[in-house]
This record gives C-alpha cells, sequence and structure tokens, in this order.
C-alpha cells in the first residue's frame, strides 16, 4: 500500500504537493513526513536518479527528474517495479500538468490540487489485480536490479560526514601550506646565518689587510 | 448590530524614524487636574440626553489617544478589529483594582476587511525569545538591530528586511510594510504546516424527523426549511471557498440513518439501521465526494430532496449523525452545518427529561456532556459545526450547543418556519460563502508584566493564550481578559504597552498565513488617566461575553450573572467618585468615556440571553450563543 506521495522542489526543498493516505491501521506519519524533507535538503544534480531507502519497516522510493523529486513511502513487501512505475505515472502527468511553472512559485504546496490525481493513480496502482498490471508495464520499465538500495539513515549521515571530512581535508591543505612557507623561512635563515658568519670573517680579514698595508 | 465606531484622525505625515535616539511617547492629551476632569465628566442623574438621536446612531467610543510622531499614523490595528478597554493601560494591578473596570480586548481578528498588507517574504522576522513577529512599535538600535516591544530583547535584523517592496527603495527599515501597519498578514513558510492542506471540505446533516409528522403545520415548516437548504446549496454550489478538491457530503437522519452515494451519474439512498455500532462507514468511497466531479448527482439530490420519501422511522438519531459525521471528515477536517429540528431521542446522545420551568435558574446548562467530549473530538479533527435549529418546538438546544460553541461554530434559531425561510436562506448563503479559515489557532501576546488571564469566545482554548478555532469565521468576535503582573511598567513612562494577537490559518487556496493584528497604548499611572481612556463598547462586549460563558459552562447561575453585571455598572461609578473626591457632592458623575455603560448593562439585560423568563428555554439558549460568538452583539438602544 502507497502510504504517503510527496514532490519537491530539489533547489530549495520546497514541497509542491503531497498526498497522504489516512486510514485507521496506517502508522502515524509525521517521523517519515519529517524524514522525507530532510532528504529533499540532501539531493542535488549528483545523486542518482532514481533510489530505494529502507527505514524502519517501510521503503521510500524516488525518482528525480528536471531539478523535481517523486517520492513515495511503500510497505516493505510492495513490489518495486509497480512502485516505480507509479512514479513515472505521477512524473509525466505532473510534468505535462505543471513544467513549466515549477521554478517560480516560492509558496509551499502550491500544486496541492494535484493530489487528486495522485489519488486516482493510487487506486490504480494498489488494486488486488496488481499482476495485471505487473504484466503490462513489465516491460517498459528500466532493469530495477540497477537501483540501488540503501538504508536512509546512512544516507542523511552520509552527508553530514562527507562535509566533516572536507572541511578537515580543506583544514589539513591550509596546515601543511603553512608549514610549507615556515620551513621554507626557517631554512632561508639558517642559510643566512651560516654565510652571515663567514662574510663576517672575511670582513674583518679584509680590514685588517687594509689599515696594515695601505694606510 | 455591529457598532461602527468614528475614530478620531490621527496624525498624518509621519517623519522618518531615528535610528539611534530612542523615540519619545507624546503626553496623553487629557487633562492633568481633576478640576478640569469634573468639567470632563458627566452628571448621569441630570444630564438624560446620552444619545444624540433615537436608535440608530453608532455608540461612540473613545478612541486610543495618537502616540507621538515617532510611530508612523497606522501603528495601531482598526478599533473595530482590535481594542482595549481602557486607552491608557493601568500600570499596577492596585490601579487596575481601584478603578473597578475590567481590563482587556474585544477582537474580531479574521474580520473582512478593505485594505490588508500582504507580505511574503523568505524569512518571517520574530523575537527569538517571546516570539513575537515584528510590528510598528518596535526600535531599531542598528541596521542590523531591532529591540523587541514586548520582552525588550535585542533581535538580529536579517539582511532582506532592509530593501522595501513598496517603494522599491533600500536602506530604510521603517518602511517596511509590517513596520508602518498595525495589521499585515503573512504568507506562511514551510515550517507553519502541519500536514498539507487538506481539501475543503462541507458536510450536510439534516434531520427531517418532522417532515412526516401528523401535524400539518410541523410538516410544512420543515419542508419549508429543506426547500429553503437546497435552493441555497444549489444557488452557492459554485462559489464554495476551496480549490478543485473541494468535497461535500450529505446525510440525513430521523429515526435512522441515510447516507447518500453521490459518485455514480444519480444518487442513491443507503439506509443505516445500526446506530449504536462502532462508526464504520458503509463503503470507503462515494460518500464524500469532489463537487467538481460528481455535480449532476450532487444538483438531482439537492433539486429532489424536498420530495424525498425518507424511511418513516420516528426519533431523532442526532449523535449517530455526528459521529458518522466525524469519521467522514477524520483525515480533511472542514465544516459541519447541522440542521436540528426535533430533540435528540434514540440513538447515543439520546436526551430525555422533563424540559424544566424557564425560569429556572439553571436553565442555561447543558443536560449531558457527551455532546462536549463530541465537539472536543472534532476540534481535533479540525471539523467545525454549525447549528442550524429549525424546529417550532423545544429541542433541548441548550444541551446540544456545546457541539458548536466548543468547535468555532454558530448557533442559529428559525422558531416560526416558512415565514422566517428567507433569513435562513440569506443566513445560510452567508455561511457557505464567507471567507475561510481552516485548522486556525489564535494566539495574544502581551508585553512583559501583562498576561493573558481568560480567552472567552466560540473556541476551544487549548492554553490561557492559544485558541484552537477548526474553522475561523469573520464574523466572530472573541475577548480576551488581562491581569496586570509584577513586571508592568518597569520600562518606564515613555514605552507603550503593545498587545499583539496572531491567527493563523490555512485559506481557501491551501496557502497558509498568519494575520497579525497589534495594538500599542500609552501606560497610566494616574487613577484620573485610568477612567478618562475607559471605553464603553469594548467593555459591554467584554462582560457580555464573560456573562453568557460562565452561564453557559455552568460556572454561575442567571441570577449570579445579572447581579455581577448590574456590579460591573455601579463599581466604577463608586470608584469614579471616590477617586475624584465627589462623593457627597450630588448627583452621580461619570467619566465620559463609560456614560453610556449603566444604558447598556440596562439594555444587555433586557436580551433573552439575560433575561430572567423567556417564552421558550431555546430561545435563550441561542441568545446566550450569539453572544458568545459575536462580541458586540449587544443589541442596538
Amino acid at each position: 500500500m502507497i502510504l504517503l506521495t510527496m514532490i519537491a522542489r530539489i533547489t530549495d526543498g520546497l514541497p509542491l504537493a503531497a498526498s497522504l493516505q489516512e486510514e485507521d491501521r496506517a502508522p502515524n506519519l509525521q517521523e517519515y513526513q519529517s524524514k522525507a524533507k530532510q532528504l529533499f535538503r540532501r539531493l542535488n544534480v549528483s545523486s542518482p536518479s532514481r533510489c530505494s531507502l529502507e527505514s524502519g519497516p517501510y521503503i521510500f522510493h524516488y525518482l528525480m527528474d528536471r531539478g523535481i523529486c517523486y517520492l513515495i513511502l511503500v510497505e516493505k513487501n510492495f513490489s518495486k517495479r509497480l512502485a516505480f512505475a507509479f512514479l513515472d505515472d505521477i512524473q509525466a502527468e505532473f510534468v505535462n500538468q505543471y513544467g513549466a511553472k515549477v521554478e517560480s512559485v516560492t509558496r509551499p504546496y502550491h500544486f496541492i490540487e494535484f493530489e487528486q490525481y495522485i489519488k486516482k493513480a493510487r487506486k490504480n496502482y494498489t488494486d488486488s489485480r496488481a499482476s495485471r498490471n505487473l504484466s503490462q508495464i513489465g516491460v517498459e520499465l528500466q532493469d530495477v536490479q540497477r537501483i540501488m538500495v540503501e538504508n536512509m539513515d546512512e544516507v542523511l549521515a552520509r552527508g553530514e560526514s562527507l562535509t566533516a571530512l572536507d572541511d578537515k581535508a580543506s583544514h589539513l591543505s591550509s596546515l601543511s601550506k603553512k608549514y610549507r612557507d615556515d620551513a621554507a623561512y626557517l631554512n632561508l635563515r639558517s642559510v643566512y646565518a651560516k654565510y652571515a658568519v663567514f662574510c663576517i670573517v672575511l670582513l674583518l680579514l679584509f680590514a685588517y689587510v687594509y689599515f696594515k698595508f695601505l694606510w | 448590530m455591529p457598532f461602527v465606531a468614528p475614530t478620531p484622525p490621527l496624525p498624518v505625515g509621519p517623519m522618518p524614524r531615528q535610528m539611534t535616539s530612542p523615540p519619545t511617547l507624546q503626553q496623553p492629551q487629557w487633562s492633568t487636574a481633576s478640576a478640569q476632569h469634573r468639567e470632563n465628566s458627566v452628571n448621569l442623574l441630570r444630564d438624560r440626553q446620552l444619545l444624540r438621536t433615537h436608535g440608530s446612531e453608532p455608540i461612540e467610543t473613545v478612541a486610543p489617544p495618537p502616540l507621538g510622531h515617532s510611530f508612523p499614523a497606522e501603528a495601531n490595528c482598526n478599533p473595530d478589529v482590535m481594542s482595549c478597554t481602557m486607552n491608557a493601560v493601568p500600570a499596577t494591578a492596585e490601579l487596575l483594582r481601584r478603578s473597578r473596570l475590567p481590563l482587556g480586548l474585544a477582537m474580531h481578528p479574521f474580520k473582512d476587511l478593505r485594505s490588508l498588507a500582504i507580505i511574503q517574504a523568505n524569512v518571517i522576522v520574530r523575537c527569538r525569545d517571546c516570539r513575537a513577529y515584528i510590528n510598528p512599535f518596535v526600535r531599531f538600535s542598528s541596521q542590523q538591530r531591532w529591540r523587541c516591544s514586548l520582552c525588550f530583547l535585542d533581535n538580529d535584523l536579517p539582511e532582506e528586511f532592509l530593501y522595501d517592496p513598496i517603494s522599491q527603495t533600500y536602506g530604510d527599515p521603517s518602511r517596511r510594510p509590517e513596520i508602518r501597519n498595525g495589521t499585515v498578514e503573512f504568507i506562511a513558510t514551510q515550517e507553519y504546516s502541519v500536514r498539507p492542506p487538506p481539501p475543503a471540505t462541507y458536510i450536510l446533516a439534516l434531520d427531517v424527523s418532522q417532515v412526516l409528522s401528523p401535524d400539518p403545520a410541523v410538516a410544512k415548516s420543515a419542508t419549508a426549511y429543506l426547500t429553503a437548504v437546497s435552493q441555497t446549496l444549489l444557488r452557492c454550489l459554485d462559489r464554495l471557498p476551496g480549490d478543485t478538491r473541494t468535497q461535500l457530503a450529505v446525510i440525513t437522519f430521523n429515526g435512522v440513518l441515510h447516507l447518500y452515494k453521490l459518485d455514480g451519474p444519480r444518487p442513491s439512498l443507503l439506509a443505516m439501521p445500526d446506530l449504536d455500532g462502532d462508526s464504520d462507514l458503509p463503503m470507503p468511497e462515494g460518500l464524500l465526494v469532489t463537487v467538481a466531479e460528481c455535480r449532476d448527482a450532487i444538483v438531482e439530490l439537492l433539486e429532489s430532496l424536498p420530495e424525498l420519501e425518507f424511511p418513516a422511522v420516528p426519533g431523532c438519531c442526532l449523535g449517530s449523525a455526528l459521529a458518522i459525521a466525524h469519521r467522514l471528515a477524520q483525515s480533511s477536517g472542514g465544516r459541519l452545518l447541522l440542521f436540528l429540528a426535533s430533540r435528540p431521542s434514540v440513538g447515543p446522545g439520546a436526551l430525555s427529561g422533563p424540559a424544566g420551568s424557564d425560569s429556572d435558574d439553571l436553565a442555561g446548562q447543558p443536560a449531558t456532556d457527551y455532546y462536549k467530549r463530541l465537539a472536543l473530538d472534532c476540534c481535533s479533527a479540525q471539523l467545525s459545526v454549525d447549528l442550524f435549529c429549525v424546529g417550532p418546538g423545544h429541542t433541548d438546544l441548550a444541551s446540544v450547543m456545546p457541539i458548536a460553541v466548543y468547535s468555532s461554530g454558530r448557533v442559529h434559531r428559525y422558531p416560526h418556519l416558512p415565514d422566517d425561510a428567507d433569513r435562513l436562506a440569506s443566513d445560510l448563503g452567508r455561511h457557505l460563502t464567507r471567507k475561510l479559515g481552516l485548522e486556525a489557532v489564535l494566539r495574544v501576546r502581551c508585553s512583559n508584566g501583562y498576561s493573558v488571564a481568560a480567552f472567552y469566545g466560540s473556541c476551544f482554548v487549548r492554553a490561557t493564550d492559544l485558541a484552537a478555532l477548526p474553522c475561523a469565521s469573520p464574523d466572530a468576535g472573541f475577548a480576551i481578559q488581562l491581569a496586570v503582573g509584577d513586571g508592568a511598567g518597569t520600562a518606564g513612562a515613555s514605552e507603550p504597552v503593545v498587545f499583539q494577537a496572531a491567527l493563523l490559518y490555512t485559506g481557501r487556496k491551501g496557502e497558509r498565513r498568519i494575520r497579525v493584528h497589534t495594538l500599542g497604548l500609552p501606560v497610566a499611572t494616574r487613577i484620573e488617566d485610568v477612567f478618562a481612556g475607559s471605553d464603553q463598547r469594548a467593555i459591554i462586549g467584554l462582560l457580555a461575553q464573560i456573562g453568557a460563558e460562565r452561564i453557559i459552562t455552568g460556572a454561575s447561575r442567571l441570577s449570579d450573572s445579572r447581579d455581577a453585571l448590574v456590579n460591573a455598572a455601579a463599581d466604577p461609578l463608586a470608584a469614579y467618585a471616590r477617586a475624584t473626591g465627589q462623593r457627597g457632592a450630588g448627583g452621580l458623575w461619570s467619566p465620559p468615556g463609560i456614560r453610556l455603560l449603566p444604558l447598556l448593562i440596562l439594555a444587555l439585560l433586557k436580551w433573552p440571553a439575560f433575561r430572567p423568563s423567556v417564552g421558550q428555554l431555546d430561545e435563550r439558549a441561542a441568545a446566550l450563543a450569539e453572544v458568545n460568538f459575536f462580541v458586540g452583539a449587544a443589541p442596538v438602544i
């Protein structure tokens, strides 16, 4: 069963549309909504365009296309092919209806009216006669085996550890540069010291000779 | 009828705010000597012509004094939107007690306004400690810092605040619309939404128990109300506030519950005989449908509603109807329009017992708390219930009324129906097409030293200063009683006392908005200034709502409320005489601001809500609910 559907803009994480499956048996979706919002903020153009993330007893599947991310939360036994077929379906329809206006909106949930289409599509895809759907759409899908399955928490934490690593690396490079400059400076000073002694001795000798023989 | 008070013009052409020197407050314009006070005050025993003309002139009110040229001309919100009972707020609790006047605010936070500044910003500037919104009374200590006018804490100013979108200039934050206007509306950012905006949902619950009554007059009135309702709904169907996802459901009930499946080409009726079972819906889809998609079926149902053949089961199962409606609207919230024609007699929430005599002191209180508990459930599901009482007989409105009172709904009563059908149609039309504020919360903040003591109005009070309104109405009014604490007036006589009310709601297009009203008033340290600034319009509104609330909740009997209202008029006059040393001088002296207060209290005591005996108990209950809903509903004299 598809529990949660969210569509957001990648550049700033602004939610554009959403649909919640409110059922007596469904769990409290608040924490999954907040995880979804955090995920939207972490994604950027270099993230994989299709991915599945495990989180507790449920799985997030998302699809990124043209700066918009389409995300659903499903139970673990929900077929992956169906999930991505559903995502393709809503992606095509959303771009068809609102594609041109996405960049210019500023208020959250601007396209909330799209929820009606999401509800209808959800009804089609969660129908118990799913095997019929599968055979119809199976040939069109890409090979879902190539889509990575990862753990949600690791993705959220990865961002943090990567930035920490990045900071440390840049700090290290600046420190080493400073070290190199200091070492060169010390080197130079010791050269001066060495040659200074020699020059002074030479100068004294020259002065002695000068005053002795040429005066 | 609501008052429209004329306000004297405030000084125009504000001078630009100084960045570094703190602005000073102009001294209030009232007299400082008590002799001059005696000239301004009114001898109520001698001067009988207190009203200039008869009837329709609006009651005069004392407007807040101009706060000086350092604050912009529009710094205070419109007095029709929010006003304080005293225009010079007492600095100590002792001063307030000596004056015997109530200190409070009377407000209509969601009133329809002709012009409103709407601000769309990436970040909404708020104080980091007390969370007050930036307002015209803040001081800028530098280009990047501002001092909150409520808790006097310094805060940072974001870069984008220095740009004024209206005049397209950069550099002076005091030109921004938030600083120039006392009432602004922000388009809320993501953090203010708990869930995606739900579709606007309207559920109609109609009592048809009187349609098959043997008495022809009763049957005729029942048919008349069904005709009026269906005609109005057909007329307003395209103007219902909401976007394309707007949903509608229809329920009718007499002794059994009838649900209507609307998602086919034709509507079909389902009767649900089992009332006490748990309220599972007979089918998951088809009962609550999108108006845009199923319009034909809805129109056909509404057109045929007055002549429909209902299963003839006597009784009225209101509790089950409410439970089903709550179940339908559980995920989206919305509005339930409930039409009640007879006393609920079967199913959960059935009321029994004698009607009681109408002069009984306990006549305003509910017989059961089933409806109050159901109202709180509706509130948590963000469902607001409006109650229309359309029966000619006794419907025990006092017991059913809490369902509307605690879920921010309104109660109407039409006892003489075929004649009142036009009034029903126009009221219902206003109800359906007025502005919508779903999932609303209202919070009031005050300067240091002042706090909210109690909240009155048709809402669910979650905390002392926070009220939950499943659907905010432009007609609703609230009264807030304030208390003066220890820290009041410590900032000095030149700092205004600021009250701010913020209403967070979801608009008709699903956007989350915050409407903020700010009121700044000078501090009074002397009793004469307190009396000179008292405002009878706000005082009578506050007293009326307090009185109605006490009777509805059962906290006091009718006779005690009446005595309290009379004392509320007599005590300030006695305190005034003591304060200005006129005791025994002959005559009854009153400060000009409250000279009409005794007259208004007398008029209030004649209102059906507070009259010692009314013809029907339901009339008192409906009047109490109306006073509770709408501040300023005191009758026109």
